[in-house]
């Protein structure tokens, strides 16, 4: 049962994050192309060796269906396994165990899981760009006709994530109490891994627990430096078979467990609002891998929020339920700690490249495990903990990763 | 004024909820094995039970979190700030999104009882609002009442102290790092926003057509212009412990930074407050730069930053 450990990740490429008004507009086609080609030099391979896709299918801009024929097409690549995935967040690491799958299954020996996130060019006719735009000021929540949070949150003014992700907050404040210094140093220490990575949004930017705690409160107990900033970017991997990927460039990255699960698309309708999908998610990918949470070099932990940190580190099983502020206290999170979180920065400090926030931590655990991080390099860097989260822990994806020996 | 916020469509499934609402009822479905469900459905999410009642319930609960947003989740929500959003578990068992009224955030406790309040305000539905039991909010938000403006703190007359403009060290010691209390409040009717526009000549879409604004405007709704609001600090009095006294007259210089840093919906409440930032002794007399901050009211971020310089002659 499950994964065998006979996909490996080889090679991946992303845009350096930027703001959205001064990053380039590209077509999504042109970006998966771009990305595409330069993720394949990355592993060494070219468009003729990938026979699957994997794209995320929500605002898509060329297309709003048949995306994965309009992409194959316009790449040149006849397709042996076709998808597109819609789990926000979660979609980065969903690609890659779904990439994993169909490979083991014998579907196709090469996938490439692509997210394009710069926004495309303006158009005199109809500007579906403007249309997201316009849409995004609900914060991702639909508002059409027979949409429960259409009918249900709107009209009170619950929308986006950031009150979301603060109740969340709230609700575990009142049941494990909470301790805001302990959490501004989950942004503290990755705003320290990013000063390390030229690549991150805020390289050169270090801040302090005060910084944090003296910055705006958007929405109690969320400070704006809690808070991810969405950007223009996008991401894509490489996965293939691991007796392929043995004879390619870099050491193969295998995907030796995975696990997802979907609850809820807003937290007040889930049955417990603390009992986060990464539980079962995580569960299932460490049993998958033979591992524990203890055995693990690194943890790239999905990082919409600092809340999102703290409870995938206590229902992932690194803590207890309710002990996460003193995990918080007792650990050291940079890339010279005793517990390595978000080397490259997490996405607080290197960026949120649209949905395809997640990437970045894939592609951070692949080079940390290739051995390619630079300054940031571990010491021991044999295993990974990836984690995705979409919506308002709506949905949650886990793969536990291990450098082939 | 017209309700400028996104409302309920009611479905086939849903409609009778929203009917037990306007009768000032809360209503739930429960399935035959006695689940009770909510946002309606036409199963039951525990069993599966496609046999389900609608019933009505008191509507009570306890608050199961909460959150006070500080940045208005939506342009057209800046009026309610602080939102205090929240989810109700409600006895039976299931949550629902609300909003909590006549309650100071700083009192509100997870866990607390609530009682519904009903609010008839957008006029075509009823929407279901929370309120602690023990609060004196009435239990039904009428629909034509404007909710009235609260007088700010602070704005009600003391005895002022005289400070003379020829004395320097006196002027100078008004320099201060604290703002005065807030002003009245002053609400930017669309009405005024328009009469402005009409005056200016500045009759731009995004301050004067609401239709046009709900289709392509970013914050969906109309905002005032920015100079509208900045002139609008004459209506808010500012309560200062101290008046200038001594001179001939004020010459009023212009700013030495005007800055809007946030919207005005239409419909919005302002306030004001300042401080007084510096004192220069010049040639031709003192010299005053005030620091002027208008915000919508429950709003930290403020829509005017002008710093107003003033000579006493």
């Amino acid at each position: 049962m499950g994964l065998q450990g006979r996909a490996a990740l080889v090679g991946a490429a992303q845009y350096k994050p930027e703001k959205y008004m001064s990053a380039p507009r590209m077509f999504h086609l042109e970006q998966i192309a771009d990305l595409a080609t330069q993720a394949l030099d990355d592993a060494g391979m070219t468009l003729r060796d990938v026979d699957g896709l994997i794209t995320s299918g929500a605002y898509f801009h060329e297309a709003s269906s048949f995306v994965p024929a309009m992409v194959g097409e316009y790449l040149g690549v006849p397709l042996n396994f076709a998808e597109v995935i819609d789990l926000g967040g979660a979609s980065s690491v969903g690609m890659v165990w779904r990439a994993a799958a169909a490979i083991e299954l014998g579907l196709c020996d090469t996938v490439l899981c692509v997210i394009p996130s710069r926004m495309a060019p303006m158009s005199p006719h109809d500007d579906h760009a403007m249309e997201v735009m316009r849409s995004s000021r609900f914060g991702g929540h639909s508002t059409r006709f027979g949409a429960p949070e259409a009918e249900m949150d709107l009209p009170y003014g619950h929308m986006a994530q950031n009150t979301g992700y603060a109740m969340i907050a709230q609700r575990y404040a009142a049941q494990h109490g909470y301790d805001v210094a302990a959490m501004a140093r989950i942004c503290v220490d990755q705003r320290f891994n990013a000063c390390h990575n030229p690549g991150a949004m805020f390289y050169g930017q270090p801040i302090t627990v005060d910084d944090v705690l003296n910055s705006r409160m958007v929405a109690d107990p969320l400070r704006m430096l809690e808070i991810v900033m969405p950007v223009a970017g996008g991401g894509a991997m490489i996965v293939t078979r691991a007796d392929k990927a043995r004879s390619l460039r870099h050491r193969p990255v295998l995907v030796a467990g995975c696990g997802e699960h979907v609850h809820s698309k807003s937290p007040t309708y889930a049955h417990d609002m603390l009992a986060m999908p990464i539980g079962p998610a995580s569960r299932k990918a460490f049993a998958m891998a033979g591992l524990k949470p203890a055995d693990m070099h690194m943890a790239q932990i999905y990082d919409c929020y600092t809340i999102t940190v703290l409870l995938t580190l206590e229902d992932a099983g690194f803590c207890a339920k309710g002990e996460g502020m003193r995990f918080l206290r007792e650990h050291d999170f940079t890339f010279q700690g005793n517990f390595p979180m978000n080397t490259h920065g997490g996405q607080l400090s290197f960026g949120q490249p649209g949905s395809a926030g997640g990437m970045t931590q894939v592609i951070e655990a692949m080079q940390q495990i290739q051995g390619r991080a630079g300054e940031r390099q571990l010491a021991r860097h044999d295993l990974a903990y990836v984690s995705g989260t979409g919506g308002v822990m709506s949905e949650q994806g886990a793969l536990v990763l291990r450098g082939d020996q | 004024m017209a309700w400028n916020k996104p409302l309920p469509h009611p479905t086939s499934i849903s409609q009778p909820y929203w009917d037990g609402l306007r009768d000032h009822e809360v209503r739930l479905q429960q399935c035959e094995h006695g689940h009770w469900l909510f946002f309606p459905r036409t199963h039951c999410p525990t069993c599966g039970s496609r046999q389900l009642i609608w019933r009505r319930v008191s509507g009570e609960g306890r608050l199961y979190t909460f959150t006070v947003g500080r940045v208005p989740t939506l342009p057209e929500f800046t009026d309610e700030m602080p939102q205090l959003l929240a989810v109700v578990e409600l006895d039976e068992g299931v949550h629902l999104n609300t909003t909590l009224v006549g309650v100071d955030p700083a009192d509100v406790r997870v866990g607390q009882r609530l009682r519904p309040v009903f609010d008839d305000r957008p006029g075509e539905v009823t929407l279901l609002r929370y309120t602690p039991v023990e609060s004196a909010h009435p239990g039904v938000i009428a629909g034509e009442a404007a909710p009235a403006a609260v007088p700010a703190p602070g704005v009600e007359e003391k005895p002022k102290r005289r400070i003379s403009c020829k004395d320097i060290a006196a002027m100078k010691s008004l320099v201060s790092e604290e703002f005065t209390g807030w002003s009245n409040a002053f609400e930017v009717t669309q009405e005024i926003i328009n009469q402005f526009a009409a005056l200016s000549g500045d009759d731009y879409w995004i301050h004067t057509d609401p239709e046009r604004c709900k289709r392509e405007s970013p914050f969906g709704t109309p905002i005032a212009h920015g100079a509208l609001v900045q002139v609008l600090v004459s209506r808010l009095k500012m309560p200062m412990d101290y008046e200038v006294v001594d001179f001939v007259n004020i010459v009023n210089y212009g700013s030495d930074r005007l800055r809007f840093p946030a919207i005005v919906p239409s419909g919005c409440s302002i306030h004001g407050r300042c401080r007084v930032k510096s004192v220069e002794q010049l040639k031709s007399g003192v010299q005053v730069t005030l620091e002027i901050n208008v915000h919508v009211v429950g709003q930290d971020r403020p829509s005017v930053i002008n710093d107003l310089v003033m000579l006493y002659m």
